[in-house]
């Protein structure tokens, strides 16, 4: 039961751009209708990796004018979901004051193929190379005049910048912010994975017996954020909560008790003045890696609490791989269009149940629901563990 | 919001240990050099073994703002403590090696921006609230503000908001852009230990440069380091009036402003 908590906020459109669809409709009914995102890597060489397949985007098809912008991906993957925002809230520009218009974005890599690029003969590209670019890129692109910043929390990073952005309406700082995640697909990224054997050879099992590791995907989703009682009527729904924790355990594998993600999710709840047994759908991190599936199904069922079995639990992992800072805010966004449109798509790449992993996973085919709450979680490399909140309108 | 007090600061510099070494000028005090470096701190080399130089600095940047509120690691262990890391570039180095080296050896998680404050937090056993933000000195101010935040809802009882910048490993990149700063590049790593306060704290911006740029010519070129070095240089002549620190980053300039004193503590004797 809910009582009175932090000043609600509304997130009044959203915008995407993923190898499943590059706007909000066509990315819902990929996830309704099992497409497949996960391609060979055309963009850059992969021939000398373990594993050269991922979630491409093959090509950006939204109609913008991009000498306006960048030459930088990260800064035209999140232009591009920018695109689809405006078009989705029927405002171009935003009704909104630049100078009360902020950008919180999050990300694991920022511009780092830029500073490939720089470091490979390409100086004039170093700038663009901080992880705080592509941020200012999509501000610039957007006219926002208002705070810009740029959080890194690795994998958990879309949850933290929408933290920060709903914080920052409730300060008063903005009258909207712009929030959410991106990250792209680049040599860096693929080696490194590769280098750590993550990547699987098969496909991407989100809680399956069979699991064998992530697939990693590109992608940029935002939301709209408005002080609920400034949104108007035509909303998605509300962000009540959002949690974090640090796991003080290891610099890249999860607790193994996962004692860091209970912890987010018991303070995304208690802002949102709510309980575990309130929740209605879980969009999981769910990476299908061996390690981590089952450590936050434990939590889940410790923090969802008897009703743990009867919650249904969704991972977008396997349709496009992991879309690392881009991950968590394409969940918050698949929360509330699930409430929207009252189903909850099934998890690609589930066949076979892990009984370590003892949840109510929706598989096969979407289940008709319309969630009014739903809990996001999110994990990454350094601890970083947060999660949401999320209320359908 | 409720402004946090300052219970302690740490400080580790390319101009040395603690506000006390900071020079008057910095400018002059680097005497041509461009950049100014901190040595990797001397940690234990069996639990640090792959630790890279930025995260042991963090380590190091903690250890003495704990020293300096004369308190042992058992005061800030535990999921009451929150950890707020900012920076502009600490992972340039690890990126650089590692897009250079071709994979090499480098374990890759230690390219992450989160390889700094993990270390800490491991270390420390910090398993509170947990944020990292990039950009430079208004990164740091916006730390601070969401460490009140954090303090004021009851999240946590601590806050600890850290920054670390580190230039030599990627100093002939940083030459290649070296009109975009003023005076010399200085590492540095720094902490501060936020408990709850009075009076009000402010954030406010502005576009453009500041005009005042006097905590950066004795600093040097910080980054994001820069409020929380200015914080410890002004604490040691501070009275009981308001406190303000500026900064400026990507053309854009934030103030961060205590209504009142905002430390609890005077500096240790060395």
């Amino acid at each position: 039961m809910r009582s009175k908590g932090p000043e609600r906020i509304a997130v009044t459109a959203a915008g995407v751009v993923t190898p499943i669809g590059q706007d909000l409709d066509t990315f819902w009914s990929g996830l309704l209708t099992g497409t497949d995102g996960i391609s060979q890597i055309e963009r850059f060489p992969v021939k000398d990796l373990r594993v050269g397949q991922g979630g491409e985007i093959k090509k950006l098809t939204r109609a913008v004018d991009w000498r306006r912008v960048t030459d930088c991906r990260a800064t035209r993957l999140l232009v591009s979901a920018a695109d689809d925002l405006c078009t989705q809230a029927g405002q171009r520009p935003l009704d909104v004051g630049p100078e009360r218009l902020g950008v919180v974005v999050g990300t694991a890599l920022g511009g780092v193929e830029e500073g490939e690029r720089a470091l490979s003969g390409s100086p004039r590209r170093l700038g663009r190379a901080l992880y705080d670019a592509p941020g200012h890129g999509l501000a610039r692109w957007l006219g926002a005049r208002g705070p810009i910043v740029t959080v890194s929390t690795a994998c958990a990073s879309g949850a933290t910048a929408l933290g920060i952005g709903a914080e920052m309406l409730r300060r008063g700082e903005a009258d909207a912010v712009i929030a959410g995640g991106y990250d792209i697909l680049c040599r860096f990224v693929m080696r490194g994975f590769d280098s750590l054997r993550s990547l699987t050879r098969d496909r991407v099992r989100p809680f399956d017996r069979r699991r064998s590791g992530l697939l990693l995907g590109e992608a940029a989703a935002l939301l709209l954020l408005k002080r609920e009682r400034e949104a108007g009527p035509r909303r998605l729904g509300t962000l009540l909560g959002c949690g974090s924790a640090s796991d003080a355990s290891h610099i890249a594998a999860p607790d193994p008790q996962g004692r860091g993600i209970e912890r987010a999710m018991r303070a995304a709840l208690a802002e949102a003045r709510v309980d575990g047994a309130d929740i209605d759908f879980v969009s999981a991190h769910g990476t299908a890696t061996p390690l981590n599936d089952p450590i936050e199904a434990a939590a889940l069922r410790r923090v969802l609490g008897t009703r743990a079995g009867a919650v249904p639990v969704n991972s977008i992992k396997g349709a496009f791989g992991h879309a690392m800072g881009a991950a968590a805010a394409l969940e918050a966004i698949l929360c509330l269009l699930a409430g929207r449109h009252g189903q909850i798509p099934a998890t690609l790449g589930l066949a076979e149940r892990d009984a370590a992993c003892d949840l109510d996973c929706v598989q096969g085919a979407p289940r008709a629901l319309r969630p009014r709450l739903s809990l996001s979680t999110s994990l990454g490399f350094g601890g970083c563990n947060a999660a949401l909140v999320i209320e359908s309108a | 919001m409720r402004a946090p007090a300052i219970r302690s600061v740490g400080l580790l510099s390319g101009w040395g240990r603690g506000a006390a070494a900071l020079p008057l000028d910095a400018s002059r005090a680097a005497a041509g050099r461009s950049m100014l470096a901190v040595e990797r701190p001397v940690l234990d080399p069996d639990r640090f073994r792959r630790s890279r130089r930025e995260c042991l600095m963090g380590v190091a940047a903690v250890s003495a703002m704990l020293e300096d509120a004369g308190l042992g690691p058992e005061a800030i262990v535990g999921d009451r403590t929150a950890l707020l890391f900012s920076t502009a570039a600490a992972y340039a180095p690890s990126n650089r090696e590692f897009i250079e080296a071709r994979g090499g050896s480098m374990y890759f998680p230690y390219t992450a921006v989160a390889a700094v404050p993990a270390e800490v937090a491991i270390e420390f056993g910090l398993t509170g609230p947990y944020e990292i933000l990039v950009g430079g000195a208004p990164a740091t101010m916006r730390a601070v503000t969401r460490a009140a935040a954090l303090l004021e809802m009851g999240a946590c009882d601590r806050a600890l908001v850290l920054s670390v910048e580190v230039f030599e490993e990627c100093a002939d990149l940083f030459e290649s852009v070296r009109p975009r700063f003023e005076g010399p590049l200085v590492e540095a790593a720094a902490c501060l230990l936020l408990e709850p306060g009075e009076g009000i704290l402010t954030l406010e911006r502005r576009r453009g440069r500041r005009e005042d740029g006097s905590a950066r010519r004795r600093l040097g070129e910080m980054l994001a380091c820069e409020p929380l070095a200015a914080l410890a240089l002004a604490r040691e002549t501070a009275g009981e009036g308001p406190m303000q620190v500026d900064g400026s980053w990507r053309g854009e300039t934030t103030h961060l402003r205590w209504s009142g004193s905002p430390y609890r503590t005077r500096p240790r004797a060395a």
